[in-house]
C-alpha cells in the first residue's frame, strides 16, 4: 500500500502546462506585461517585504544542507540569463547531485533590478531542494528596464542574503554557503536605508558602504560574481575591474550566458574540493557538453584556485566523513 | 548484444505493502542488467521508495522502479490503473534527479484504465462521509474507477483515448453526469463539511473538463500508448525482464480481508496472463517479499500489531497519510504469511527486507498461533484450530461470498496473538523463515540503497 506521492492538484498542473506551453515560461512575467505598469507588483511567494528569514534547513531526506543563492539581474540587458536558468536546472541539480559535488543543496533564486527606476527591484524566493524552485523561477517578473546607468542594485541582494537568511550549513556545520550574483553592471556604492525600508521593511538607521556590506556576507557564505560577455557591458574593463575589486578571483567572466549553470556546478565542486577543473571538465563530457561550452566554462574557471581534494562528498553519510578525514590525514590508514 | 537468457522475475509483497518492493526492484535491474520493468497491477497509489547508492531518493509510484538504472524501460499493462496528472508530477521530480528520459522509456497498453478528476472528487468524498469508519484508502479514485469500469464498461477512460481531446472531453461529459447522480445524496449531507469543500468546488468547475482534456493530450504526446501485442515484444529479448507488482496480496480483491481490501488483483495472476498470452519462452522466478517484522497502513485486521513496535520502528517513508491514516508496525504472523502464500500460489523464493531495523525491537519473537476470545463454534470451517486456539487460516470456499468473507475479518480482528521467542540472532531468525514457510530466503536486505542488498542465488526453477 503506499500514499498517493505525487501531486495530483489539476489546478496547479494545469497553470504549469500553461505556462510551459506558451511562449515564455515566465507566466506571472507575461501576464503582468500585459496588464498596466501601475499595476506591476512582485509575486507573493517572492516578496522580501517583512520576510525574516529564508532558511536553509537539514532535514532527515537533507541531513546536511547545503544553501545555495542565486541572484540574476532581471534587467533587459541580461533577458536571456533566467530563461536559461530554467531550461539547464535540472542538468545543475543532476551535476550537483549525481557526482556528489556537495553534500543536499537548496537552491534560492532572487531577481534584481535597479532600485532607483524599477518598479520591482528585489524578488527573493525560498531555499528548495526539489522542482520546486522551478515554480519560484516561473514567477519571478521580468521587468526588462534598467540600462543606461551601468549601476543595478546588487547591493540590496547582497543585504537580503547577509541579513535574512538562515543557513544550517554555517549554523550547525560551519560550513558556508553559496551565493552567485549573475549581471553586468556595476552595484550602487552604498546599500539605501530608505531602499531597504521600503522593500524589506527592516528599521535601518543609516546606508551600508558596499565594500562593508560584502565584507559581513562573506563571513557566511561564498560569493561570486558572473559576468556574461554576451550581455550588454559584457568585456568593459570598468564593470569587470569594479568586481574585481570587491571580489577578485571569484569574479567568473563566461563567453555566453547559456553556460551559467555548468559554470555555478563546477565553481562549486572546486571551491567544495569534490573535484579539480579537469575531473569538472569530464564531468562536463559525460552530460553530453559541446566544446563551445566546455571551453567557455573552462576559461571562466581557470584562476578559480581549486580547495585541496577531498572526496566527493557522499550525502553526508559516514562513508564520506571516513573517506574525508583519511584524506585529510586525520586517520592513518592501515596497511 | 545481451546474451543473458530471456527470463522473468516476478516480484508480490505477501503482507499489506510496504515491504521494499522499490529498493528490490532497483537492485535486481542493477545486478540482473534488467531491460524492462513491467507494472502488472495497482496505480498511483504506489509508493515504491529507492534510494540510489548515490544518495538521490524517489517514490515511484507510476514509473516502474528500475527507473534510476539508465536504459531499463517501464512498461504499465492494461491491469495498471493510470493516474496522468500524478505521473507529470512523478516525471518531473525524477528530471530534478537527473532523470531526464523517463517518458521516452516508458510505455502504456492502450487498455489501460485512466481516472479522472470526478472519480478521485467521489472517492474523496465518501471517505470524507466515512468518518472515523474509513477504509483506509488512498484518496487517489483508484476504487471508484474499478467499480465504475465494471458497471460502464467502455463508457470509461482509457490510455488509448487520451490523445484525442474530442473524445476525452464526450467521455468525460458522461462520467460527470454519472458521478453527480450518484452523488447527488452525499453531496446534499456534506454540504456544510468543511473538508468536503474542495472537492465539491472541483465536481461543479465549468472548465474542469476543457481542462482535464487539455492535459490528458499534453500527457499522451509525451508517453507511448501500444497495442497489447507489444509487450510481447519486449518480453522475447535476451535478458531479463521484472515484473513489479503494487501493495500486498493479503489486500487483494477477493483474497484480501474484505473491506479493508482493494480493488486489484495483487497475487501473480496477472503476470501470469501477461506471460501466457505473449507465449513467455524464458524461465519465471517467482519472488515473494516480507519485512522482518510486519506493518500495515491504514484500517483493517493485523492480529500482531504491536504498539511498542510501532513506537519503536519509526518509518522513513511511510508518514501518515491524510487519506489513509496511520502506519501500524507489530510481529511477524505466521498464520498470515502461510495464508498469503496459499493464495498467491507457486511461489519459488523468499525476499526479507529491513533487516536493519530489527535492531530497535526490544524483543525478537513471531506469532504463531491465535487465541479467539468467543465461543470455538465460530471458528470451524475457516480456520484450523483446537478449541479457542488457531493455528492457521483457511482459503475461502468462495471469496465472491462477501458476508462470508466480512464474518471472516470480524474473527480476525477479535484474535489474541500468541508469540514464540527467537534467538537474537539474524541468521537463526532467517533460519527459522526458511523453515516455517518451506521456502528459500534468496535476497536480504539491510538498508535503503542496493549496496545493501545480498543476492544469494537467483537459479532458475521451472520454465512456465
Amino acid at each position: 500500500m503506499g500514499t498517493g506521492r505525487w501531486s495530483t492538484d489539476l489546478y496547479d498542473e494545469h497553470n504549469r502546462y500553461k505556462a510551459a506551453s506558451g511562449k515564455s515560461t515566465f507566466d506571472y512575467s507575461d501576464t503582468l506585461h500585459n496588464s498596466s505598469r501601475d499595476a506591476w507588483r512582485v509575486h507573493a511567494s517572492l516578496n522580501p517585504l517583512g520576510v525574516k528569514f529564508r532558511e536553509s534547513r537539514d532535514s532527515a531526506e537533507h541531513p546536511n544542507a547545503t544553501a545555495i543563492a542565486v541572484m540574476f539581474d532581471v534587467t533587459g540587458s541580461m533577458g536571456a540569463v533566467p530563461v536559461t536558468l530554467q531550461q539547464k536546472l535540472p542538468q545543475l541539480l543532476g551535476l550537483l547531485l549525481r557526482k556528489n559535488y556537495v553534500s543536499d543543496p537548496q537552491i534560492l533564486f532572487g531577481a534584481l533590478g535597479d532600485a532607483t527606476c524599477d518598479r520591482i527591484p528585489l524578488q527573493v524566493g525560498q531555499f528548495e531542494s526539489d522542482n520546486r524552485m522551478d515554480e519560484n523561477l516561473e514567477n519571478i517578473f521580468l521587468e526588462g528596464g534598467g540600462g543606461g546607468q551601468q549601476t543595478e542594485s546588487y547591493e540590496l541582494g547582497m543585504y537580503f542574503i547577509a541579513r535574512h537568511t538562515a543557513i544550517d550549513c554555517w549554523e550547525k556545520h560551519g560550513r558556508k554557503g553559496y551565493l552567485f550574483l549573475i549581471g553586468d553592471e556595476m552595484a550602487y556604492a552604498r546599500v539605501s536605508h530608505s531602499e531597504v525600508r521600503h522593500l524589506i521593511a527592516d528599521g535601518l538607521e543609516v546606508d551600508i558602504p558596499l565594500a562593508e556590506m560584502v565584507r559581513e556576507l562573506r563571513q557566511r557564505y561564498h560569493v561570486f560574481y558572473l559576468l556574461p560577455k554576451a550581455a550588454s557591458y559584457g568585456g568593459d574593463k570598468t564593470i569587470l575591474k569594479f568586481w574585481r575589486n570587491l571580489l577578485g578571483q571569484n569574479v567568473l567572466e563566461l563567453e555566453d550566458s547559456e553556460t551559467v549553470c555548468e559554470t555555478i556546478a563546477l565553481a562549486i565542486g572546486m571551491m567544495e574540493g569534490t573535484i579539480d577543473l579537469r575531473a569538472g571538465m569530464d564531468d562536463l563530457r559525460t552530460y553530453n557538453a559541446t566544446p563551445e561550452t566546455l571551453q567557455t566554462v573552462s576559461k571562466a574557471l581557470a584562476n578559480l584556485p581549486t580547495s585541496p581534494l577531498t572526496a566527493r562528498a557522499s550525502a553526508g553519510t559516514l562513508f564520506g566523513l571516513a573517506a574525508k578525514a583519511l584524506l585529510d590525514g586525520k586517520v592513518r590508514r592501515r596497511l | 548484444m545481451n546474451t543473458d537468457p530471456t527470463r522473468a522475475i516476478l516480484i508480490a509483497d505477501l503482507g499489506y505493502g510496504d515491504a521494499g518492493k522499490g529498493s528490490i526492484v532497483d537492485a535486481l535491474a542493477r545486478a540482473t542488467h534488467a531491460h524492462t520493468v513491467i507494472r502488472y497491477n495497482g496505480g498511483a497509489q504506489a509508493a515504491h521508495n529507492v534510494i540510489t547508492p548515490d544518495g538521490r531518493q524517489h517514490t515511484f509510484s507510476q514509473f516502474g522502479s528500475a527507473t534510476f538504472v539508465p536504459g531499463v524501460r517501464t512498461h504499465l499493462s492494461r491491469y495498471m490503473i493510470l493516474h496522468p496528472l500524478a505521473m507529470l508530477a512523478e516525471e518531473r521530480h525524477l528530471r530534478g534527479l537527473g532523470v531526464e528520459d523517463a517518458f521516452e522509456r516508458t510505455s502504456i497498453e492502450r487498455e489501460a484504465l485512466v481516472i479522472s478528476p470526478f472519480q478521485q472528487a467521489a472517492n474523496r468524498l465518501k471517505e470524507i462521509a466515512r468518518g472515523d469508519a474509513r477504509h483506509g484508502s488512498c484518496g487517489l479514485g483508484i476504487g471508484e474507477t474499478m467499480a465504475d469500469w465494471l458497471a460502464f464498461g467502455s463508457e470509461m477512460l482509457f490510455a488509448g483515448d487520451l490523445h484525442q481531446p474530442a473524445r476525452v472531453t464526450r467521455k468525460l461529459k458522461r462520467i460527470r453526469d454519472l458521478k453527480l447522480a450518484q452523488l447527488q445524496p452525499l453531496l446534499l449531507s456534506l454540504k456544510d463539511n468543511p473538508d468536503a469543500l474542495a472537492e465539491r468546488k472541483l465536481l461543479e468547475d465549468p472548465r474542469l473538463i476543457e481542462m482535464t482534456a487539455e492535459l490528458f493530450a499534453h500527457f499522451a504526446s509525451r508517453v507511448r500508448c501500444v497495442e497489447p501485442h507489444e509487450l510481447g515484444k519486449f518480453l522475447k529479448q535476451p535478458g531479463t525482464t521484472i515484473f513489479e507488482g503494487a501493495q500486498g496480496v493479503l489486500l487483494d480483491e477477493w483474497w484480501g480481508f474484505y473491506p479493508y481490501n482493494t480493488w486489484s488483483t495483487l497475487t501473480y495472476k496477472n503476470a501470469d496472463t501477461l506471460l501466457a498470452e505473449n507465449n513467455f519462452p524464458g524461465a519465471v522466478l517467482k519472488l515473494g517479499l516480507l519485512r522482518g517484522y510486519a506493518t500495515r497502513h491504514g484500517a483493517g485486521p493485523f492480529v500482531s500489531e504491536d504498539a511498542h513496535l510501532t513506537a519503536a520502528i519509526q518509518d522513513r517513508h511511510n508518514v501518515d497519510n491524510p487519506w489513509q491514516r496511520a502506519f501500524r508496525v507489530g510481529y511477524l504472523d505466521l498464520l498470515a504469511l502461510r495464508y498469503a502464500l496459499q493464495v498467491t500460489g507457486r511461489v519459488d523464493g523468499l525476499v526479507v527486507t529491513n533487516l536493519d531495523r530489527m535492531a530497535a525491537m526490544p524483543q525478537w519473537r513471531v506469532c504463531t498461533a491465535y487465541d479467539y476470545p468467543g465461543p470455538a463454534a465460530d471458528l470451524a470451517g475457516d480456520f484450523e484450530h483446537h478449541g479457542r486456539r488457531v493455528t492457521g487460516i483457511r482459503l475461502p470456499a468462495d471469496p465472491t461470498d462477501l458476508p462470508a468473507q466480512e464474518w471472516l475479518t470480524r474473527r480476525l480482528m477479535q484474535m489474541q496473538p500468541i508469540y514464540t521467542g527467537c534467538k537474537h540472532s539474524r541468521e537463526s531468525y532467517l533460519a527459522m523463515l526458511q523453515n516455517a514457510l518451506s521456502l528459500p530466503i534468496v535476497i536480504t536486505s539491510d538498508g535503503p540503497s542496493a549496496r545493501d542488498k545480498e543476492i544469494r542465488f537467483l537459479e532458475m526453477t521451472q520454465p512456465v
